[in-house]
């Protein structure tokens, strides 16, 4: 049975699509319930993979129809799980599940539901055999389904003329990615005649040449515009924002950690260039490009879920760095931000979603005061700001202070303070959203509106309270699933070893066998248990004083009459154009910074030729930087 | 016995009470100077425990417009989380819970009363209060930049000096460095950090000329103007309390040391210091400025400040 898990696990989910294209729209009750069984069993035998995995140290492998290699020669397709898919593929699943639970009741209202269905399944399947396979052109393929599922499912609301025009833009800019890898795959399998990742692994050791460095970039070409990496993320904004909020979260979720996985496994396992300081160099600085210039675009937005998916560029740019600065601690702290922004970016699109769901917008500018009718989506909402902009004891504060950490030990000094910077900046975004959506002035044509049903609150809290748990229990989390994959990453000795022998893999690594120990205690003295009880015993002395010097809440006047002393003061000021939020906050930031975001408009000029050129000029340079710098 | 200490440390010292008289007797000691400074005769020193006092008997109205829960949770939220915050800073080589004082952690828990007062502030749903807390954020983004330069200048001398060149955020560390050599001020890569985080603590306490959020005369103070009784009396406290934590937090960064042991004899040298870095940081520029635009903040504090922040951290990096 457990040797079959890999492939159940991606097959329950390709197998519910297929019957869910042939129900149509029939049934409606048995389509759920099939998509939520698939879904659900796919998350269950990803969960049964955990123990022996990541508890005992195996590594899984499955040969298609048992084509085993024959003479160190590895014919058939085969899928290989470790520590670091598995880790992956956990969060992944479980944010599949959360996602389609969410969507039944978020999407009734529009047609075309069992092709919605069909698609998020095929994403989801697809995203699932990316980080399980053990074959270059699988994840081709792999990516290729996603791709054009996206692609789909983005331009899902097609009576919206924006929804087609993002499509558009995203399959352009995706083919272009699509294309890179599929011309990297190409030159690799020329080069070598095989495809499988840990045959190419051996034969790639310390084997550098002209032709297995073009092929090494132009695949990180193609998965930084998988990842949305900036100069590429130009179509991310607009495909995120039309997108149904459940599947925006999957995008940020895990389309985009997809990519990330991929440039891991490219990059350190088969090509095991982390040694290669030009190349911590180029990841290091693309990514803190990356989450500066996804951040001061997040600012300028007045679109809820355009801000966050500049946001979800930003808090890629922190993965991309952690994992760039290969150092134990630095490939920590960007897993634990992985998985992190999984949690809190669907978190937040899911409530991008709920307020669209009650009000049938997500502007900005004509949004206020839902807290009063939404008080649970209003506090859901908080904890999720809190957590991504790295407030303690929230989880975001963890991973972001182990990437400072990591990059201050490893001398970037720069990119930890634009890292703290964009922290700040993060949280001066989502108090944005926070005044300008939840709190403030209740517009008039709002005043009916509801809490979300119950069926979409349900994923909101549980990824809500995993939030928290991450930020509590920072040691449990790294030690259980964290460190496993981070070991993962720099051990790929055992990755070859496992798939093609022990013989094969002799002939190419010396230290076989022996992982290299990671020596990092978790770095610091952060304790979020003992803050927490601190905080929780001067609660208590607080509220023993208060009741005792009769501070009572009962006791205060609320807002029961209609006394003129409950009105908010405006001083003579009509009221309707008082409410300050959406565009108008920080204009003192904007004011300062108005060059700098004036060029920035220019160049998100919402033209896909220019997007297009982009992608190529940064193929261009990247090329160029991999031929001078990288041995 | 250890848990009876634990709890006299979080109740009495250096936690609830003496925050709480502490910041208020400071409070009343900076009216006080300034008042002469101007002279004026001032108010007495307990004005700011009479003030406290006579709000907690006030009224407390909630606004219709407001989110009740979040408006009347703000202010206890953002005092609970000051007070954490001073336990974790320690006195001269006193500290309750030093095993867990991060520098970088307590940079970010300071960040919650800030949060608290945005929160609160944007809860009460008054236009006036949307202005001041788009002004306390853009205040925030302004001195995060040369306050975080200086913190890791520090860290990376102390790093250099006991770490053996890996650097530390440890405030323990931080401490034991200035007993063994001599307080951190007096080093010269360090000075141009020093003054940094003088000209730091005004905005982050929010005082003139940096009041940009609560501005009374522009903007009724901001986030506070729809508070009223026991919230309103717990968010001037807030502000007392942040006074005081901010500049011990400066004398325990610069101007720590060995001290005599004696918790008591300690104490009162902190807190003497802290008046002396109030004076100059807090004070001293109140009576002589007005209130500078909030696009003037922004523009200062990452010109000059940030400047003398990335000085240090080069001085640092070339070993002085």
């Amino acid at each position: 049975m457990t040797q079959h898990l890999p492939i159940l696990s991606i097959i329950s989910l390709f197998i519910g699509a297929f019957i869910v294209a042939l129900i149509k729209e029939k049934n409606e009750m048995l389509r759920n319930t099939i998509v939520l069984i698939a879904t659900f069993l796919s998350f269950v035998f990803t969960i049964m993979m955990y123990r022996p995995i990541i508890l005992e140290g195996n590594i899984l492998t499955y040969w298609m129809g048992n084509w085993e290699p024959i003479k160190d020669w590895a014919i058939g397709i085969g899928l290989e799980v470790d520590q670091l898919s598995l880790f992956f593929g956990l969060f992944i699943s479980l944010s599949i599940v959360l996602s389609a639970l969410y969507s039944f009741r978020y999407i009734e209202r529009e047609t075309g539901k069992d092709k919605y269905y069909v698609l998020f399944l095929m994403m989801s399947a697809s995203v699932m055999g990316f980080i399980f396979t053990g074959d270059l052109f699988n994840m081709y393929v792999m990516i290729e389904i996603m791709t054009f599922a996206s692609v789909a499912l983005t331009a899902f609301r097609n009576d919206r003329p924006e929804a087609v025009e993002a499509g558009f833009k995203y399959i352009a800019i995706g083919s272009i990615g699509s294309s890179l890898i599929l011309l990297a795959t190409v030159i690799i399998y020329a080069q070598f005649h095989t495809l499988n990742l840990a045959q190419l692994a051996g034969e790639l050791y310390n084997n550098y040449t002209a032709i297995t460095i073009f092929a090494l970039a132009l695949m990180i070409v193609g998965y930084a515009v998988k990842v949305f990496a900036v100069p590429t993320h130009f179509v991310a904004p607009d495909a995120y924002m039309v997108a149904p909020s459940s599947i925006s979260m999957l995008f940020s979720g895990i389309v985009n950690k997809a990519a990330v996985y991929g440039i891991l496994r490219i990059i350190y396992v088969v090509y095991q260039s982390m040694n290669l300081s030009s190349m911590q160099f180029l990841l290091v600085f693309w990514g803190t490009v990356t989450m500066f210039i996804g951040v001061t675009m997040a600012l300028a937005q007045h679109d809820f879920k355009r801000l966050l998916a500049f946001h979800s560029i930003s808090q890629i740019g922190y993965v991309l760095t952690g994992i760039g600065l290969t150092t134990a601690l630095g490939i920590t702290g960007g897993l634990y931000h992985a998985l992190n922004h999984t949690l809190f970016k669907g978190l937040l699109f899911l409530c991008a979603g709920a307020v669209f769901y009650a009000t049938g917008t997500t502007d900005l500018d004509k949004l206020g005061g839902l807290a009063k009718r939404m008080p649970q989506t209003t506090l859901i909402f908080l904890i999720g700001a809190f957590s991504i902009s790295g407030i303690p004891p929230f989880n975001g504060f963890v991973s972001k202070w182990i990437i400072y950490q990591a990059s201050y030990e490893a001398g970037y000094a720069p990119v930890t303070i634009i890292a703290l910077i964009v922290s700040v900046m993060t949280l001066a975004s989502f108090i944005k959203v926070a005044q300008s959506a939840f709190f403030g002035q209740l517009p008039k044509e709002f005043k009916n509106v509801e809490e979300v049903p119950l069926s979409m609150r349900i994923p909101m809290w549980i990824m809500a309270i995993l939030c928290i748990v991450g930020g509590i229990v920072p040691s449990t989390v790294t030690k259980y699933l964290i460190t496993p994959a981070a070991n993962a990453v720099m051990n790929s000795a055992k990755y070859v070893e496992v798939m093609m022998g022990k013989e094969f893999a002799s002939k190419f690594y010396s230290n076989l066998g022996s992982a290299p120990v990671i020596d990092y205690k978790l770095a610091g003295y952060w304790q979020p248990i003992a803050w927490l009880i601190l905080f929780g015993i001067l609660l208590l002395a607080f509220t023993l004083v208060a009741v005792l010097g009769g501070f009572n809440p009962k006791k205060f006047s609320y807002a029961d009459e209609e006394d003129a002393k409950y009105d908010v003061f405006f001083s003579g000021e009509s009221a309707e154009f008082s409410h300050v939020g959406g565009s108008d906050l920080f204009w003192g930031l904007k004011y300062q910074f108005r060059h700098y975001f004036d060029f920035m408009h220019k160049i998100h000029s919402g033209l896909v030729n220019d997007y297009a050129l982009s992608v190529v000029l940064t193929a261009a340079v990247i090329l160029l930087y991999v031929f001078t710098f990288v041995r | 016995m250890e848990l009876l200490k634990t709890i006299l440390y979080i109740l009495l010292y250096p936690g609830l009470i003496y925050c709480v008289i502490g910041g208020l007797i400071l409070s009343g000691i900076d009216r006080k100077l300034l008042a002469r400074m101007q002279k004026r005769i001032g108010p007495p020193i307990l004005q700011p425990f009479y003030d406290f006092f006579k709000l907690l008997g006030k009224e407390t109205i909630v606004p219709r417009n407001a989110a009740k829960k979040a408006f009347l949770a703000a202010p206890v939220i953002g005092l609970i989380s000051l007070i954490t915050v001073s336990l974790f800073i320690p006195v001269f080589k006193f500290s309750p819970f030093s095993t867990y004082a991060d520098l970088i952690v307590v940079i970010y828990l300071l960040t919650i009363p800030a949060v608290a007062l945005i929160v609160g502030g944007s809860a009460s749903g008054s236009p006036y209060a949307g202005v001041g807390i788009s002004r306390e954020m853009v205040a925030i983004i302004s001195y995060e930049l040369p306050m975080v330069v200086s913190l890791l200048a520090i860290a990376k001398k102390v790093g250099l000096a006991l770490n053996n060149g890996v650097m530390t955020f440890s405030l323990a560390q931080i401490v034991e460095y200035q007993a063994q050599n001599g307080p951190l001020f007096t080093k010269i890569s360090i000075i141009p950090a020093f003054i940094a985080m003088l000209l730091v603590i005004p905005c982050k306490v929010g005082s003139l000329p940096f009041d940009i959020a609560e501005a009374e005369i522009e903007i009724c103070e901001g986030p506070l103007v729809e508070y009223s009784g026991a919230p309103l009396a717990i968010f001037k406290l807030n502000h007392a309390i942040k006074m005081l934590v901010m500049t011990s937090l400066f004398v325990t960064l610069f101007l720590s040391g060995a001290g005599t042991g004696i918790l008591v004899v300690d104490a009162l040298i902190q807190f003497i210091l802290i008046i002396i870095v109030m004076f100059f940081s807090i004070t001293l520029l109140k009576a002589i400025t007005a209130r500078l635009r909030v696009e003037q903040t922004l523009k200062f504090y990452w010109t000059y400040p940030t400047a003398l922040a990335f000085l240090s951290l080069i001085l640092v990096y070339f070993g002085l």
